[in-house]
């Protein structure tokens, strides 16, 4: 375990251990926290997984850890590092195996008040409609050749298909499809994984959320993202279900022999990589792609029968009901960006493992209508307490290779949450708060509230940082979790 | 008696330690522990047996990929498996006979068994091995 005192405060929200700390370090590693979420990181593993990424070859500047950070597998969840393209790796571990799990916030033209009576009925209906759950596949059957489209089209799938509209595509990262996608590099045992689970929201910490903006930090930029004080949104997490956790399987197990043919020693086994440019490593970012393009369809199904499900209830009693997308962004992914190293652009793979991109103002990627302000970013935090809508900084490209924190970040294991507070007890105490809580009890008692870090914590830091700036905070009023 | 396997705290994901007298005890134990943790295997019964093969390039990897084999069938059949029957066992490949049934009462999604802190030590009654899996 790594001490306070192997630290070196560089900013008052800034960390770093020095490359000299290990021998095998190929760059410092930097985190972002205040002093109380830096103690909470030194309690576990997670910071020495971050000294284990900045081990790999071609990682450039520093591996970089968000205030979320935890414990994961490989490098922690909320880890950072971007790697030359030109003798740099790309690690399947470093993306994680819910590839492109993300979310997306949708904003109405409701006020929370219209919708507060409605609760009951709205959180039920989406309960009972939204597929969800362990081992619950969905309405939609892929063909052998549906799941090839949905893998090299992404989100532009579900809209060819009639599941939304072209406007929620531009209001996607990456237009809800990476262009790298060759259906071929995903294996047959993938396609099969994902035959049966397009649209379906799946269990953990995945959710459908409807909650109220309760704070507006920055009135021009929230105007400019549609949004304002007392507004009913929606909120979707999930990721590529069991198709990504196959083709993550896949390229861990086939690139143990590729370490070993290019002469790459590593400190864990999971960070297992290939060099970019080699046929292993260009064949995982094809089929890592795909995977996050199945993931871009899923959460563009999931929205899509989410707003059937909200119109049914609203549209009798309401006139004009619209639920439009705000953003979608991936918090578990590997892309090609171009940043400037020693003064000199260069483009390199940029893996976020729990992390969110956070685009500054003027980025020509951006949507048109945000362009001027920058990237939303989303930032979910546990069913009791807050989430918010941050937007991204010139500043984070220096920083943190334009990247912020995705959550709250676990503080408790599944099994000590559970032990703290059974399911019915978290759901009683909630509902008591006002929040409408639909689930499985064993879900539940595993993402309670108290499971977290305290998301204004974690956001302070990433805005005081200039990681990203705060826009709007929301507080939910019913959440379902599958 | 040394059990079969203990839960270790791990903040996002699940850590398993698995005992194991010999190799294939090992295996047969580590299946036995994931499926645990996905289903009440004590109360289900054998209607179904599969054939499951898995590679590796040594016992570690090995292990972890019969236990994504066995997760990868585990959801695209519906089924769940509580007893193992290790045939053939070497550090490269594995040949085994499962038994269980489908099952619809499922605890938990486990993503995939990883190789994060991977190592399977020799002790005086058999095999250990740490396994953490993402869930």
């Amino acid at each position: 375990m790594v001490s306070k005192k192997e630290l070196k405060r560089v900013e008052e929200y800034l960390w770093e251990i020095p490359q000299d700390h290990r021998s095998d370090m190929r760059v410092p590693a930097r985190i972002y926290a205040d002093d109380a979420l830096l103690e909470a990181a030194l309690q576990d593993r997670s910071i020495e997984q971050l000294i284990n990424t900045a081990c790999l070859p071609g990682v450039v500047k520093y591996a970089v850890a968000m205030p979320d950070i935890h414990q994961g597998y490989g490098p922690p969840i909320g880890g950072v590092a971007a790697m030359d393209v030109n003798g740099g790796v790309i690690s399947p571990g470093a993306v994680g195996y819910d590839i492109n799990c993300g979310v997306r916030l949708l904003r109405s033209n409701m006020e929370a008040d219209q919708l507060k009576p409605l609760m009951d009925e709205l959180m039920t209906s989406l309960y009972n409609q939204v597929p969800s759950g362990v081992g619950k596949g969905g309405d939609i059957r892929l063909s052998g050749r549906d799941t090839d489209n949905v893998l090299e089209e992404g989100a532009a799938w579900a809209v060819a298909k009639g599941y939304g509209t072209k406007d929620d595509l531009e209001h996607c990262e990456e237009r809800g499809a990476l262009a790298a996608a060759q259906a071929s590099a995903v294996s047959p045992k993938a396609k099969k994984r994902g035959s049966n689970q397009l649209g379906t929201l799946g269990a953990g910490n995945h959710f459908v959320e409807i909650g109220e903006v309760v704070e507006i930090y920055d009135q021009h930029t929230a105007e400019k993202f549609g949004m304002f004080l007392g507004q009913a949104v929606l909120w979707v997490h999930s990721g590529s279900r069991g198709l990504g956790h196959q083709v993550c399987s896949d390229y861990v197990r086939k690139l143990q022999s590729a370490v070993v043919k290019y002469g790459i020693r590593l400190p864990d086994r999971e960070l297992v990589c290939a060099p970019v440019d080699s046929p292993e490593g260009r064949e995982y970012m094809a089929a890592m792609a795909g995977a996050a393009n199945y993931a871009w369809a899923n959460r563009q199904l999931l929205m899509h029968r989410a707003r059937e499900v909200l119109q049914a209830i609203l549209a009798p009693r309401f006139k004009n009901v619209s639920f439009k997308l705000v953003y979608d962004i991936a918090h578990n992914i590997a892309k090609v960006e171009e940043f400037v190293i020693n003064g000199r652009p260069m483009k390199v793979v940029v893996h976020r493992k729990g992390a969110t991109r956070s685009f500054g103002p003027g980025n020509p990627v951006l949507p048109q209508d945000y362009r001027e302000v920058g990237q939303p970013v989303l930032v979910p935090g546990d069913m009791g307490t807050a989430s918010y809508l941050l937007v991204g900084t010139e500043e984070a490209t220096e920083k943190s290779f334009a990247s912020t924190c995705h959550g709250a970040g676990r503080v408790l294991s599944r099994r000590a949450a559970t032990r703290k507070m059974r399911g019915e007890e978290v759901q009683r105490r909630l509902e008591a708060e006002g929040i409408t809580v639909r689930g499985p009890w064993k879900g539940l008692a595993e993402e309670a509230p108290h499971a977290y870090k305290d998301i204004d914590r974690v956001v302070n830091v990433v805005h005081k940082a200039g990681l990203a700036r705060k826009v709007a905070r929301m507080v939910p009023l019913g959440v379902m979790k599958g | 008696m040394t059990p079969r396997f203990e839960q270790l705290e791990h903040t996002a994901d699940l850590a398993l330690r698995i005992y194991g007298r010999d190799m294939r005890k090992l295996f047969a134990n580590a299946a036995y522990a994931m499926f645990s943790q996905l289903a009440a295997v004590t109360r289900l019964g054998h209607t179904t047996e599969r054939i499951v093969k898995a590679q590796g390039t040594d016992f570690e990897s090995l292990l972890v990929n019969w236990l994504n084999e066995l997760l990868y069938l585990h959801e695209t059949e519906g089924e769940v498996y509580s007893a193992f029957s290790i045939d053939e066992l070497s550090p490269e490949s594995l040949a085994a006979t499962v038994y269980g049934a489908p099952c619809e009462e499922i605890y938990t999604i486990i993503k995939a068994a990883t190789y994060h802190d991977l190592r399977i030590s020799k002790t005086g009654e058999g095999f250990v091995a740490t396994i953490v899996f993402d869930v």
